[in-house]
């Protein structure tokens, strides 16, 4: 008996490279991407003073989307690969919702495709949200899961969340040289 | 145990195996054998390969062929093939907002409203009990479109679709305007289309409340639908998020407004000028430590965040959907040439009601 399948045929998406990271963040120009959801912006300010007290000598510069639905239109997908091609490494945050999840992807994408390697932000419970997202995309997009939880905003409670080890591991996504998979020349998934 | 015949056995593994591969809403589905497929392509003038619409992240084409697919898996007819069409395009139309409200955490539903002479045509229904189970074409239309959505955009509950506790009414709320008992014009009218059109509309709301006012005079229904809306509720029409909530009002109270002269427009205005939610609910936001929190917030930004529609059969039960963050998006149904002989081929008769016709 054959069936006709359902679903559409388009599942499989090529994998493009992921840009070089940079070896250190010691002067360099840190992007801070705001993807327009509230606790985005307490989350990256909290990162930033992290950064700083680390790096004095790196400078930073964000991008806000004013609201998380802006990233579909074009005008602003512009905007963002124009902002990113103007610094060095950048910061995406947040990924603590489903909408906002898949936003935040597309914008590190369009980061990437600047050329400019980028880690986005998530809240723990949305990695395969964000895993799902990025390979729809066509990019095995870097990230980093942070125990601060979805929707918070409230700053003294973020700067504690985010400890050290956190800073670490965002410094190591943002750092650490890139591996087989991710150096991959375009193969089909 | 009773010895399962050959199609039974295969019926249980199709259904396990489209089950397994997330091609399901997790019931029992009728496999979409090609000899089914070709069936409900009847229902189309359009080539099988012919794009409905684009979906999903990737804008994946949904073609007649694939749409057909699902309609059959649905349960549904040939002649809901119109009505599928029209569906793919709102759910398509980038105004629709589908390709967020159908991945948040929000677990929004689609909400289908039919208007104009499908509705008799198809037996949608819109009078008792309309939102609810036992209709054929409400339930199996509503239910095919929400599995062409999933199955052409590919997103799955706790991957892409992270609806925190999901929502029982996503691939099932449909219903049909009742414009025969209403006092107004009728929805689609009101967003643009001729009356005599067939029309299929889509927003995207999370829950429901219903209500029923203290007393049935247009004054106690209009308090009544800005008092029983949820302060969680709230809306505001734009261009980057359209916020909408719809009031489902029964024909009884309907008629009630009318009899006070309010049309559709003064009603919508005086909710907008009447709801308010209060402070201590007020959320500041990130960087507003400054401001000083305003008393009230109004619940609804504007007029155009308001609809108004005349659901359902006899009583005093209203209903409140929102807050919608999809749509809401009108479409015209477009029949085939063999539409009238499908009609005539495929209607079913409802013989339910023990009782009807005993007193004649």
């Amino acid at each position: 008996m054959g069936l006709v399948t359902p679903g559409s045929d388009t599942g499989n998406v090529d994998q493009k490279p992921l840009v070089p990271r940079v070896d250190t963040l010691a002067g360099k120009t840190i992007g801070l991407y705001d993807n327009g959801k509230p606790a985005a912006e307490p989350l990256l300010t909290a990162v930033q003073e992290k950064l700083e007290d680390r790096y004095p000598d790196a400078t930073f510069s964000w991008y806000h989307v004013e609201h998380l639905n802006q990233i579909k239109n074009d005008d602003e997908q512009e905007a963002v690969v124009e902002w990113a091609e103007g610094v060095d490494t950048a910061i995406g945050a947040i990924g603590d919702c489903g909408s906002c999840t898949k936003f935040l992807a597309w914008g590190v994408e369009l980061i990437e495709d600047a050329g400019t390697p980028g880690v986005g932000l998530i809240d723990e419970g949305f990695e395969l949200d964000y895993q799902s997202n990025a390979i729809e995309r066509g990019r095995p997009l870097r990230y980093k899961k942070t125990p601060v939880r979805c929707e918070t905003t409230d700053l003294d409670r973020i700067r504690e969340e985010v400890s050290e080890d956190v800073m670490d591991g965002i410094e190591d996504e943002l750092t650490r040289q890139l591996n087989d998979k991710e150096r991959a020349e375009p193969v089909a998934q | 145990m009773p010895e399962q015949s050959q199609d039974e056995q295969s019926l249980a593994e199709i259904n396990k195996s489209l089950y397994r591969e997330g091609m399901t809403d997790g019931l029992p589905v009728i496999p979409p054998t090609e000899e089914r497929v070709d069936e409900m392509l009847r229902g189309t003038d359009k080539s099988p390969d012919h794009i409905v619409g684009r979906l999903g992240n990737n804008e994946n084409p949904l073609t007649i062929e694939r749409l057909a697919a699902n309609a059959v898996m649905a349960g549904c007819m040939p002649t809901y093939m119109p009505v599928l069409e029209a569906g793919v395009r709102a759910l398509a139309d980038p105004n629709s907002n589908s390709i967020q409200f159908s991945v948040s955490t929000g677990s929004w539903a689609y909400q289908w409203i039919v208007n104009g002479p499908v509705r008799e045509k198809l037996g949608i229904e819109s009078g008792s009990g309309a939102f609810g189970p036992s209709f054929h074409a409400n339930q199996t239309i509503a239910r095919a479109l929400g599995m062409a959505y999933r199955n052409t955009a590919k997103i799955y509950p706790g991957e892409k679709d992270m609806g925190v506790m999901g929502n029982p009414a996503k691939f099932s709320m449909l219903a049909g305007e009742n414009e025969e008992a209403s006092p107004w014009e009728p929805y689609h009218v009101t967003h643009g289309y001729d009356e005599d059109e067939s029309t299929i509309s889509l927003a995207g709301p999370n829950s429901w409340v219903q209500w029923f006012p203290s007393q049935n005079t247009g004054e106690h229904v209009l308090r009544g639908m800005i008092e029983n809306t949820p302060t969680s509720m709230r809306a505001n029409s734009g261009e980057d998020l359209n916020v909408t909530i719809t009031h489902a009002i029964n024909p009884y109270n309907a008629e009630e407004l009318e009899k006070e002269g309010l049309s559709k427009d003064e009603i919508k205005q005086y909710i907008v000028e009447n709801s308010y939610y209060k402070t201590n609910e007020y959320v500041r936001s990130f960087g507003d430590d400054e401001k000083v929190p305003p008393r009230q917030v109004q619940q609804y930004g504007d007029v155009d965040a308001v609809k108004i529609a005349t659901i359902g059969g006899p009583g005093r039960v209203n209903a409140i959907f929102g807050s919608s963050i999809g749509g809401p998006v009108t479409k015209k149904i477009e029949f085939p040439d063999n539409w009238e002989s499908l009609l005539e081929e495929y209607s079913i008769e409802e013989n339910w009601v023990p009782t009807e016709g005993f007193y004649e």
